[in-house]
């Protein structure tokens, strides 16, 4: 048990645990007090795996961030794909005609391609991912209003039902959805691709000079990101059925601020998808707690209010995590500096 | 085994390598031996793929090849245990170890127990006792060197590289490294070292092969080898051995006149217990190979970069600098030979870049007239003959030489007590040179006094009054009056004076 205590206090996890855990007890005291009589019954568990259905996207998301930040990565633009993925999937079927499942298959697949591209001008034209993810924000915002100038669309009821489904009554489809995602990380850290992505992350120079090809990792990892954006586009289209074709930016932003929550190293190298998972966690659970807080206070709150309060303890919780890490604590001015300048040169005296 | 012939790289203007060569038999430690700018670092950088050649053949096991990355020195069986390390600092010893060919079992997973017993394997080999899941930024830096040699072992190589690797070894480390050596030499494996340290050339080599100025100029037996041979051949002089750690002249300087007093100066891994003296109006040189601590002890001077232990005096006071800026503030100036990175600010005006150390005086929100700008840099430019164009051109419109002269003249207008300068004029033209040593030397007759780190042997003796050599963190040698003559300098740089002397013949 201290063993067990000792390791979880070394992981990277730990600071994101500790959030992860104040957020959710901040969340069920809230319950507590705001529905005292049904607090033990079932319709608690409902309203929280309520979460998960309409996050799932968020979730997924910041997935798929951490992918990239690991390797000293951040993609900006992570959030206009999920949307890209959302109204191709309501728009393929009406333009073609072709069955759901083929449609959404196709929308994997674009999805895929999609950062696959961004990966590519990052790694082989040395573009900084930065800049690279702010250009492409208005080159697949484009894309998307093309597909899609407003938001609407038709998706069949059965997805969403489907997509509602409580499975054996206590798990929501997009709990699985998660489940099966991270056990795909939890495979993926077993091989050596993770372990090139976290010595890119540690020191590029040093992992190329150990023989690893950088770049083709890079763009392998942007691929698996891409995937991870679609399957979130895809959710996003299940749980509100419509197409929308900017709604998602914003995710960009959230995700990159989860994954640093969650004790993700921005410098990259450092951080397990546990990370990003408690991460993302705790910044949805307190967007869903402060507007509880302030329904309890005497006066009328716009979500502008709502909005500024839980950032607020946001940007607090980031501080915290980059002053509590010792590791965050230096890594995170060279891992700014590897956002504006780029990967490291090759050629070196 | 291999032949590499014909070996040219520039780096912009700089010739690092012209037609050096190289040759290595099968089962043969070939020493890889230069003094600095010799160009032998280049030239295994281009073996392991990090840098690539300007032009020449490079031929393992008689075929042709090229090395344009890591990936492709590893598929050639070329490793290289890195001086400044190749490992990655938040993953454990074994992942270091197997990185980039980690063994797989199922479905492509790692087989975490086989990685585990090769690294442990290599690890027992060099008897390293650390456990191999410890994060390798938890370990000790003659540790962390020790990881390295494993790592490059472990891709077992046909040629093995070790860059400077026993630098940072303790003497128990290199005697295990020395035997797992002479295990791979029977095994017909081929070792290239490079190394500063003449003992161990003699303990562990059978060739060596000298580089000069980016020129293969030897290449002989070791055993057919006198060891002032390879000197002269590395530095073109022949090492006189009387030099000691003591100026005999120290007496001449007057105790008043002591400005920086220097006692025990401490850096774990970089100096140890150094003690140096500035006395007012002289030129004060410090020599030796590269790396060997000088600069840290500058920045540490400068409050660039922290000290353990140790004590400085500055104008008879005990100064703790929290910052450069303190130091600039107590009347010291730093001229960095590294112009680009902390010197020049090259989109700004001549004007603006003579005045930039004037700057740090006077109040924060003074007013500063461009008049006063403009005046200043006239002046400057006057006085220290630097060519420029115009004032209001950008400091990168001139050319190197100039572009130093700049950095000199602002910090001399400022007539600092003591101006700290770190190798001034690398890449600076001859004719630079010369002005730049003119302007200093008219400095010190108006009672400045002049820190000058240099890696050009001609050069320092030409400048400096007194010359402290460094060689692995400590002063090995002072010369002064009589004794500054290159031969003594270079058996000082190669550490072959009283205590270190006794080291290299073992």
């Amino acid at each position: 048990m201290r063993e067990a205590f000792k390791r979880i206090k070394k992981s990277p996890a730990y600071s994101g645990l500790i959030l992860f855990l104040a957020a959710l007890a901040l969340y069920f005291a809230l319950q507590l007090i705001q529905d005292p009589e049904s607090f033990f019954t079932f319709k608690t568990y409902r309203s929280f795996a309520g979460l998960f259905k309409n996050y799932a996207p968020l979730i997924l998301v910041t997935m798929g961030q951490a992918l990239l930040m690991l390797m000293g990565i951040i993609d900006i633009s992570i959030g206009v794909q999920l949307s890209f993925a959302n109204v191709l999937a309501v728009m393929l079927p009406e333009w073609t005609g072709m069955p759901i499942a083929a449609a959404w298959a196709l929308t994997l697949c674009a999805s895929v391609l999609l950062n696959t591209i961004n990966g590519l001008v990052v790694s082989y034209l040395r573009i900084p991912p930065l800049l690279a993810g702010y250009a492409m924000i208005y080159i697949v915002k484009g894309i998307n209003l093309a597909i899609r100038s407003a938001p609407g669309g038709k998706v069949p009821a059965e997805i969403n039902l489907f997509y509602d489904k409580m499975w054996g009554g206590v798990l929501p489809t997009s709990v699985i959805i998660i489940t099966l995602c991270y056990l795909g990380w939890a495979f993926l850290v077993r091989t050596p691709l993770m372990k090139h992505v976290y010595a890119i992350g540690g020191n590029e120079r040093n992992a190329f000079a150990t023989g690893i090809d950088s770049a083709r990792t890079k763009v392998k990892m942007y691929a698996l990101a891409g995937l991870l954006t679609g399957i979130g586009g895809l959710c996003y289209t299940a749980a509100y059925s419509t197409g929308n074709p900017i709604t998602g930016e914003i995710y960009g932003l959230q995700s990159i601020s989860a994954c640093i929550l969650g004790g993700i190293s921005l410098a990259g190298g450092w951080g397990t998808m546990s990370c990003a998972l408690f991460g993302i966690g705790f910044q949805v659970l307190i967007q869903t707690a402060v507007p509880r807080i302030f329904s309890m206070l005497p006066g009328n709150y716009n979500t502008y209010w709502h909005n500024l309060a839980s950032d607020a303890i946001i940007l607090i919780g980031l501080i915290g995590t980059i002053f509590a890490v010792k590791a965050q604590r230096t890594t995170l001015v060279t891992g700014l500096k590897k956002q504006v300048k780029g990967g490291g040169a090759k050629d070196e005296r | 085994m291999l032949k590499m012939t014909d070996i040219s790289k520039n780096f912009d203007a700089v010739k690092a390598l012209s037609h050096a060569s190289l040759s290595v038999k099968p089962g043969e430690i070939m020493a890889l031996l230069g003094s600095n700018g010799s160009g032998k670092s280049t030239m295994v950088k281009i073996l392991s793929g990090l840098v690539n050649p300007s032009g020449g053949t490079i031929e393992i096991e008689g075929k042709a090849v090229q090395i344009r990355s890591g990936a492709d020195a590893r598929r050639l069986g070329v490793a290289m245990a890195y001086q400044d390390l190749s490992l990655v600092p938040a993953m454990s010893v074994v992942d270091n170890i197997t990185l980039g060919m980690e063994p797989t079992g199922r479905f492509g997973r790692i087989d975490k127990k086989a990685a585990r017993e090769k690294a442990e394997k290599y690890l027992r080999l060099l008897k390293v006792d650390v456990d191999p899941a410890t994060l390798v930024q938890y370990l000790m830096p003659s540790t962390q060197s020790m990881v390295e040699i494993a790592k490059a072992m472990a891709t077992e190589p046909k040629l093995l590289i070790l860059d400077e690797a026993t630098a940072s070894l303790h003497s128990d480390e290199v005697d295990a490294l020395f035997e797992v050596l002479k295990v791979l030499k029977e095994k017909g494996t081929s070792v290239i070292i490079v190394t500063h340290r003449m003992g161990e050339i003699f303990r562990i080599c059978d060739r060596c092969t000298i580089l000069k100025g980016g020129e293969t100029v030897a290449c002989g037996e070791i055993k057919d080898m006198e060891l002032d041979d390879i000197v002269f051949h590395m530095t073109g002089k022949r090492p006189d051995h009387s030099v000691t750690e003591e100026a005999a002249q120290d007496h001449l300087y007057k105790e008043e006149d002591l400005l920086l007093d220097v006692k025990g100066i401490c850096i774990p891994g970089k100096l140890d217990q150094v003690d140096f003296k500035t006395y007012r109006g002289e030129i004060v040189g410090i020599g030796g190979l590269d790396g060997q601590g000088q600069a840290e002890f500058i920045r540490a001077v400068l409050a660039d970069g922290k000290y353990t232990e140790g004590l400085i005096r500055f104008k008879g006071r005990e100064v703790h600098y929290r910052s450069t800026a303190d130091a600039v503030a107590d009347n010291m100036g730093f001229i960095s030979g590294d112009r680009a990175r902390e010197s020049i600010f090259p989109i700004r005006s001549v004007a603006e870049n003579l005045f930039a150390a004037k700057a740090t005086k006077g109040g924060l929100f003074a007013p500063l007239s461009a008049r006063t700008i403009q005046e200043f840099a006239n002046k400057a430019i006057k006085d220290y003959g630097i060519v420029a164009g115009s004032t209001s051109h950008p400091a990168s419109s001139l050319s190197g030489g100039n572009q130093q002269k700049l950095v000199v003249g602002r910090w001399i207008a400022l007539s600092p007590d003591l101006l700290l300068l770190d190798d001034p004029t690398k890449g600076v033209d001859i004719h630079s040179r010369h002005e730049i040593h003119e302007i200093l030397r008219q400095c010190v007759k108006n009672g400045m006094s002049i820190i000058y780190v240099s890696s050009d042997n001609e050069e320092l003796l030409e400048i400096s009054d007194r010359v402290y050599v460094f060689y692995e963190g400590k002063i090995s040698g002072q010369l002064a009056g009589e004794d500054r003559t290159e031969e003594k300098l270079v058996a000082a740089m190669m550490g072959l004076t009283g205590s270190a002397e006794k080291g290299a013949k073992e």
